[in-house]
């Protein structure tokens, strides 16, 4: 994982080459002067040529990169599938329901907390989002299949 | 006598129970926010941006305004007791100000960052008020060759300013850029990048990056490189320790001076930013005072001019924005973000059009400023108690704020997902160290660059000579081709003086 700065180089100019290649699809002149392609073209010239400096520049100084994976990276990766799979479960859960389930899961996770903790927790910040934004700022939050 | 009328308008409206009350939130938020590590003003006023659609804009921009300068005086207190500083523009602040907790003067280093900071911050609203209405007069000749050339020019100085690497700032303003390009083009109507997506047709909403971006992005950056929870304290805080000594007066005050000016210019500089003020604050009080190996030794002249400079340099940051409508940071293009959702557009026209809400702002920061000594002074153990939330607590919030903001804007999941789309995202450029701020600039000012940059050619039949041939554009173009010429000046620059050293000592053994 040495090389993760070399691949963010690289796929910088896959973008700049992929926008450059979609941007040719539309107009570059209009009537009335530059069309919708002009900036976008633009765009990904510069966004390539930047990449190519850039990407030199990563493998010149290769050794002294420090690595992708950090101690705690993993904790993070945690944490985001944690994120994830409670948006997968808002259809079912609501958001009330589904961020509670996500403070306690994340405390556990994160702060070792005791579980009688972490479901105080939950039930309280379930409670709390459903009066705070659903009911004292008016936002319809989805209810899913608890209907809260 | 205007500048007098508008003040007194100004303080009718600021001192309505209501404004109060919302600056007093503000800054008390602001305070925390600053307190707490991991979180920035950009992040908070990102959170909670959605939940003023209901609020009046005056009290709105009035709270975010008192969270924006009492960040600046919050994360002062962690860079003193506990050398972490809890914002980037009090990084100097530690290197003299936990010196001094670890001498037993905690209390006299967060006083002079109190002090100096209302001192600053009291300075620059009189210099903001008679400034930002002659810059918005010079702002009426704006035509689009202008605001194009001007918008190149904080383009170009984010390149100086926006991070180590020109490059990878260029490559982070240029993807700012092309996520404004997404959408239906406004001129000609034809979708771009939408790849057939209803949901992409309207372009992304700035909130629901920034909420990404600035929020989630931030809670899995914090946790990567956060350490054990709770830290010891260095130095004991009693009321009686707030109070300065005659000889730390006289050391500070030309220190508190110097910051002062120095930031009111930095900040006004678009992308020059409370961060770099506070930097250079330091450094110049450094290189003129006496005996400068004080300074890292716990020299209160080395918390009094950073802490200066940050808080004025917030401040006059809101003179660019207020008068032409280019914000200078991070902080500020969010504010920007929120003028746009309450369908006020800062600029030229702002002063005359929403008077009311530009002097309401400009005197409630006297209100705020006031309001932060206060509590820096009496509040200090609050804030000290809330360094011990444990970080699985604090990081659990932010996500809660970032999604229901994000779901807010359309009471749509799409964005929801959206928005940790952006937070991977900038998790990964924080990581391969891609600067975010430019693309969050460029994100705020990209239409209007691309509106301005296609009806100045329409104006000129297709010629960019119109960027020359006018004289206000001209000289932003140039500032603008200083500014991207600049990193290689330097690079130059570097390599003459060590060919230079080289010639002179000889060349280093390897």
């Amino acid at each position: 994982m040495w090389h993760a700065r070399v691949f963010g180089g690289l796929a910088v100019l896959a973008l700049g080459i992929a926008v450059i290649f979609f941007s040719r699809q539309l107009p570059y002149h209009s009537d009335y002067g530059p069309g919708p392609g002009f900036l976008p073209t633009w765009i990904g010239y510069v966004l390539a040529a930047c990449a190519v400096v850039v990407t030199a520049q990563e493998l010149r100084a290769l050794k002294q990169n420090e690595t992708f994976f950090q101690p705690r990276t993993r904790m993070a990766i945690k944490v985001l599938l944690v994120i994830a799979t409670t948006f997968l479960l808002f259809p079912f859960l609501g958001f009330s329901v589904g961020f509670g389930v996500f403070i306690c899961a994340t405390m556990r996770l994160m702060g070792g907390h005791r579980w009688v903790t972490c479901g105080v927790a939950a039930i309280g910040t379930a409670v709390s989002i459903h009066f705070l934004f659903g009911h004292w700022l008016g936002i319809p939050l989805p209810t899913g299949l608890v209907g809260w | 006598m205007d500048l007098i009328h508008n003040l007194y308008t100004g303080f009718a409206v600021a001192l309505t129970f209501q404004n109060i009350l919302y600056c007093g939130f503000g800054v008390f938020f602001g305070q925390m926010i600053g307190v707490l590590p991991g979180i920035g003003a950009p992040t908070a006023i990102a959170l909670l941006l959605p939940l003023t659609f209901t609020i009046n804009p005056t009290s709105a921009i009035i709270m975010f305004a008192g969270i924006y300068y009492g960040v600046a005086y919050g994360g002062t207190i962690t860079s003193v007791l506990i050398n972490v500083p809890g914002e980037s523009s009090t990084v100097m602040t530690c290197l003299d100000g936990y010196q001094m907790a670890l001498h037993g003067r905690a209390g006299a280093a967060l006083s002079v960052a109190a002090i100096g900071s209302w001192i600053a911050g009291t300075g620059s609203i009189v210099v903001l008020m008679a400034f930002a209405p002659a810059l918005a007069k010079f702002g009426l000749r704006f035509g689009p060759a202008e605001f194009f050339a001007l918008t190149m020019m904080a383009f170009g100085l984010l390149t100086v300013f926006g991070g180590e690497n020109p490059f990878k700032v260029i490559i982070s303003t240029m993807l700012g850029l092309l996520l404004t390009t997404v959408g239906l083009d406004v001129v000609s109507g034809m979708p771009r990048f939408a790849f057939g997506v209803p949901q992409l047709l309207g372009g992304f909403d700035f909130i629901v990056l920034i909420c990404g971006m600035f929020g989630v992005a931030e809670v899995f950056n914090s946790i990567e490189q956060s350490e054990d929870e709770g830290q010891a304290i260095k130095g004991k805080l009693r009321l009686g320790d707030m109070f300065l000594t005659w000889e730390d007066w006289v050391a500070s005050r030309w220190a508190i001076a110097r910051g002062s000016v120095i930031g009111f210019l930095i900040g006004m500089i678009p992308a020059g930013g409370i961060t770099t003020a506070s930097f250079i604050a330091y450094l110049a009080e450094k290189r003129y005072a006496k005996h400068p190996e004080r300074f890292g030794r716990g020299a209160i002249e080395g918390v009094a001019a950073p802490e200066s400079a940050n808080n004025s340099a917030s401040i006059s940051g809101f003179a660019p924005l207020l008068a032409l409508g280019i914000p200078g940071s991070a902080t500020t293009a969010v504010m920007l973000a929120g003028f746009m959702m309450w369908g006020i557009r800062p600029g030229p026209l702002l002063f005359t059009q929403h008077a009311d809400l530009v002097w309401g702002l400009i005197a409630s920061m006297y209100v705020g400023n006031f309001l932060l000594l206060l509590m820096n002074i009496f509040l200090i153990p609050i804030f000290v108690a809330m360094l011990r939330i444990p970080y699985s607590i604090m990081m659990g919030l932010i996500v809660v704020f970032a999604t229901v903001g994000a779901f807010s804007v359309n009471n749509s999941l799409f964005d929801v997902w959206m928005m940790l789309g952006f937070a991977l995202l900038a998790y990964i450029m924080i990581k391969l160290k891609y600067p975010i701020v430019p693309l969050i600039l460029a994100l705020v000012l990209g239409k209007l660059s691309e509106n301005s940059l296609r009806q100045a050619l329409m104006i000129s039949g297709g010629s960019p000579i119109i960027f020359v041939a006018r004289p206000i554009s001209a000289l932003f173009m140039g500032a603008a081709l200083l500014a991207y010429l600049t990193p290689a000046l330097r690079w130059f620059w570097k390599r003459w003086r060590a060919a230079g050293q080289e010639a002179r000592v000889g060349p280093v053994p390897s």
